[in-house]
């Protein structure tokens, strides 16, 4: 079947295309080793293996929160478009105005962070960023809204150049999602589960963007006239709204590369089926109306609300991961699986994937959250399926493009032992977390009791695992991508 | 040329002139609103006040220019105020006795006047002072003899009163300053004696 | 040829009405309040102008589009001519000073109604979806203002017509989102301009 063609002749990109990609990843690896630094840092700094003063710290924590999910939308973006632009027409413009509009705001927000030394979270909850206290100037926390203004223009010009070729190629999102197929008749074996799962990102995360687009000029006038005030729960819930949205238009696209290449590594094709459908169309719904979970412990906030939170966020956990695991577990079961690097990527992926959702579950409990939420069981969860699930998606994808210029997918020995340190490593660095949890331990402070600094060295020695092995990673397919096609890949279109 | 180009090229006409005309109308992007342009104005060119022909709260008839050589505090009232604009009247009380200094010395004096002179005749302004505890020196109310005069007043100070549709008005409550010369030379919101008190002391330093 | 006979008939139409609503009478219907004035009148005269541009002699419609590749000129004149419209001081001096009221008169429709309706055409999906992002992320942002704001901005208006305006604002750009995702969802699409042309090579 054509689906399991290993290097199809769709996904050869054209020289303008293979540089914006090239471009895309080469920065994103390198601002996800910048970024995983900063978080070693920051664990050693806790677990006083190095001084990190205080000020310092909220600085890097401001940077590492807003670099890992600006780069995890940098890297998944360009997941979601090398294999969109197979099924409908997408510019180069756009994708491109995208990277250079991602940069700009970067750079803003660099500057904000390190020079105008912002320090109020990737999050910026109001009041604090109009609140500093003396700790940083009016025009840092403004120049900070501003970068987060760029990096959402840009996603949106992606999103609306790929809305515009969805529209063409299948008429309307409804199509393009396989609604008509939800209650019957039969399924187009041959549409796109990427088609299916980039129409709920651009849906969501444009409605994501709407509400950072609101709440951040708002935030802008309350800088400028600081006798300005609005209601502080509005104003999280639209934050909160904006930045869930994001990340998880991140995960949702990286999950993509998931769907493309497990069928061609496992030899056996992975169908389209309406519980997927459902699946999709549920999540689309649920992922925009959770985002109450990240305010549970807020006890302003309406009763009901929270209560959705919860709710949505049990309903909201299964389908998605259900069916892309179940799938995938079914896909590979006793298929023959070449168990090369890119494969053996995409299952950590899932593992992590499936594991991080338990932790975020229940956290995702009222009553659990009351207690848990300010402790760093909240970074042990989202670390978890970020650098265990959604990452390694990633990295699966870059595997196989280097793979596809040199025409076979790599698996040389380092590859081999990169996975398993990146792995434990990572396991290590976010059980710490989830342990640090159970002991209460405070997040975001960068003075620990001394009770804390055990737990933190361990999840130091995790974090250093990590990046070893994503050092490994980044240099191995910058190496790969920067490479030309070879002239035997050109010719090796059949696996 | 190609239409590329000639786009290109519009587009940055546009954005300049439209930038510049926005520039224009907020001042600089200075002032959005008409009030914020209206002390702006009044801080960079004092703006120098007309003749304006009063009828004092002891039924006496003078001139706002009979001031001239004190500074003035000024304010717009109606007595019939059930509103914001009462606050004024608290504001005064505590200006005789944050600025009592100069106020004995006779450099400064405070007066506020009426814009519904049809309701608000003499005896009507006296006990307006009295309900706000006048500490009894350096403040004086006074009322336009006339519409004429009460036209020629609102357009000098820029007063903006409207009906609020409940029977009384809506006015930009603020106390102006008017230096000796009979300039109004800057502009204070109500609710802050202490801050108006400051920057009136600042000024009678210069 | 009924068809450009029907656009100059509209076209007259509009430039009666757009003189009917500067008399007096009408202006202090429509000025009585900020409500009426953002919300009524300046949509009603940018609406006219769209119906002035329809009569368009065709030769000067084409000398203008060499002048508006993808749209983008006409959307950026209309944006920025609407800029001062959003500051309360024009609101105010629209009704206090007869220059003013003129700028407006003539303004709003030539240059903010006629030419988006002369570039709507020729604008991409992407260019005409920034658009209707920016038009309802703008009525959430001013509704958000108008309810917050401590004071009156527009000194002749009251500040309860503000916070009312703002509860509209909030109303409509709420009803545009929802409009604009049941057409993303439902909706039929002309495809000839989706998708904008391909990337120019100059």
């Amino acid at each position: 079947m054509a689906a399991l063609t290993l290097y199809p002749q769709s996904e050869r990109l054209p020289r303008g295309e293979r540089i914006t990609f090239n471009l895309y990843m080469v920065s994103a690896l390198l601002l996800f080793v910048l970024m995983m630094t900063l978080g070693l840092i920051m664990r050693m700094g806790q677990g006083l293996w190095l001084n990190v003063p205080p000020d310092l710290f909220y600085r890097i924590l401001s940077m590492h929160g807003a670099g890992m999910v600006g780069t995890m939308s940098l890297a998944t973006t360009a997941v979601m478009w090398f294999f969109l632009r197979k099924y409908v027409t997408l510019h180069l413009w756009a994708f491109l105005a995208n990277y250079l509009l991602f940069l700009t705001g970067a750079l803003i927000i660099i500057g904000a962070i390190f020079i105008g030394r912002y320090a109020g979270l990737w999050t910026f909850l109001y009041p604090l960023p109009t609140h500093p206290m003396g700790m940083w100037e009016n025009s840092a926390a403004a120049c900070f809204m501003v970068g987060y203004l760029f990096i959402g223009v840009g996603s949106l010009l992606f999103y609306l150049d790929a809305a515009a070729g969805i529209i063409a190629r299948y008429g309307n999102f409804g199509r393009a999602m396989g609604l008509q197929w939800l209650f019957g008749g039969t399924i187009d074996p041959d549409h796109p589960k990427t088609v299916v799962a980039g129409t709920m990102v651009v849906i969501a995360n444009s409605l994501g963007i709407l509400a950072g687009a609101v709440v951040l000029v708002m935030y802008l006038v309350a800088i400028a006239y600081p006798g300005f005030t609005m209601n502080a729960l509005y104003a999280k819930n639209l934050t909160y709204w904006f930045g869930h949205m994001y990340i998880n238009a991140a995960i949702y696209m990286g999950v993509i590369a998931v769907y493309e290449l497990l069928a061609r590594y496992s030899g056996r094709p992975y169908a389209i089926s309406r519980p997927f459908l459902w699946s999709w169309a549920a999540s689309c719904v649920f992922v925009i109306i959770v985002f109450p979970h990240h305010l549970l412990m807020d006890y302003a906030q309406p009763r009901w609300v929270s209560v959705t939170g919860q709710v949505v966020s049990y309903l909201a956990g299964f389908p998605v991961f259900l069916v892309t695991v179940w799938g995938a577990l079914n896909n590979i079961h006793r298929s023959g699986m070449r168990w090369t690097t890119p494969a053996r990527l995409m299952i950590l992926s899932l593992f992590g994937w499936a594991a991080g959702i338990v932790p975020a579950i229940l956290d995702g409990t009222i009553g659990i959250n009351r207690v848990m939420h300010n402790t760093q069981w909240v970074p042990g969860h989202f670390h978890f399926y970020l650098l265990l699930g959604v990452l390694p998606m990633v990295l699966a994808l870059l595997y196989h493009v280097v793979g596809s210029r040199r025409g076979a997918a790599p698996d040389s020995a380092a590859d081999r032992i990169g996975v398993p340190v990146y792995l434990v490593g990572g396991m290590v660095f976010a059980l710490a977390f989830l342990d640090a949890g159970h002991m209460s331990v405070a997040r975001r402070m960068s003075s620990h009791l001394p009770a804390w600094i055990m737990n933190d060295r361990v999840g130091a020695i995790g974090a250093s695992l990590v990046l070893l092995a994503m050092l490994y990673f980044a240099a191995r397919i910058i190496a790969g991508l920067l490479r030309a096609p070879s002239v035997e890949s050109a010719a090796n279109a059949a696996a | 040329m190609s239409s590329l180009l000639r786009t290109l090229l519009l587009d940055l006409f546009i954005v300049a002139a439209g930038g510049a005309t926005l520039h224009a109308a907020s001042d600089g992007l200075r002032a959005f609103t008409t009030e914020s342009a209206r002390r702006l104005a009044i801080r960079e060119a004092p703006r120098a006040l007309p003749a304006l022909r009063l009828q004092a709260d002891d039924g006496s008839f003078i001139d706002l220019r009979d001031y001239r050589g004190r500074w003035l505090l000024v304010d717009f009232i109606y007595t019939r105020c059930q509103s914001y604009c009462s606050v004024l009247g608290g504001d005064f009380a505590q200006l005789q006795d944050r600025l009592a200094q100069p106020l004995a010395q006779g450099r400064l004096h405070l007066l506020s006047i009426s814009f519904d002179p049809q309701h608000d005749d003499p005896a009507r302004l006296v006990a307006y002072r009295r309900r706000f505890a006048d500490r009894g020196h350096g403040w004086s109310a006074a009322r336009p003899v006339d519409a004429a005069e009460l036209a020629t007043l609102t357009q000098a100070f820029g007063i903006k009163v409207i009906a609020d549709g409940q029977g009384g008005y809506v006015h930009n409550a603020s106390i102006m300053l008017v230096d000796p010369q009979g300039r109004l030379v800057d502009v204070f919101d109500a609710g802050a004696a202490g801050v108006v008190a400051g920057a009136v002391q600042q000024w009678l330093l210069r | 040829m009924s068809q450009q006979r029907h656009a100059r008939a509209r076209a007259a139409i509009a430039l009666l009405t757009v003189v009917l609503l500067a008399t007096p009478p009408l202006r202090r219907t429509l000025e009585a309040s900020m409500t009426l004035q953002m919300l009524v009148q300046l949509p009603l005269l940018a609406l006219l102008g769209a119906w002035l541009a329809a009569a368009l002699p065709a030769r000067l419609g084409t000398a203008l589009a060499a002048w508006d590749r993808g749209g983008c000129s006409g959307l950026l004149l209309a944006s920025v001519a609407a800029l001062p419209w959003m500051l309360p001081r024009a609101l105010d001096a629209a009704v206090d000073l007869p220059w003013v009221a003129l700028v407006k008169f003539a303004g709003v429709p030539l240059l903010i109604g006629a030419p988006f309706a002369l570039s709507w055409p020729r604008m991409g999906f992407v260019l005409r979806g920034v658009f209707c992002m920016e038009a309802v992320a703008t009525c959430f942002r001013l509704g958000w203002l108008y309810l917050v704001a401590p004071q009156s901005l527009c000194s002749n208006y009251l500040i309860d017509d503000q916070r009312r305006l703002g509860q509209w604002l909030l109303a409509i750009g709420l009803a545009l989102c929802v409009a604009l995702l049941g057409k993303l969802l439902a909706g039929r699409f002309d495809t000839r301009g989706s998708g904008a042309d391909p990337p120019d090579r100059p």
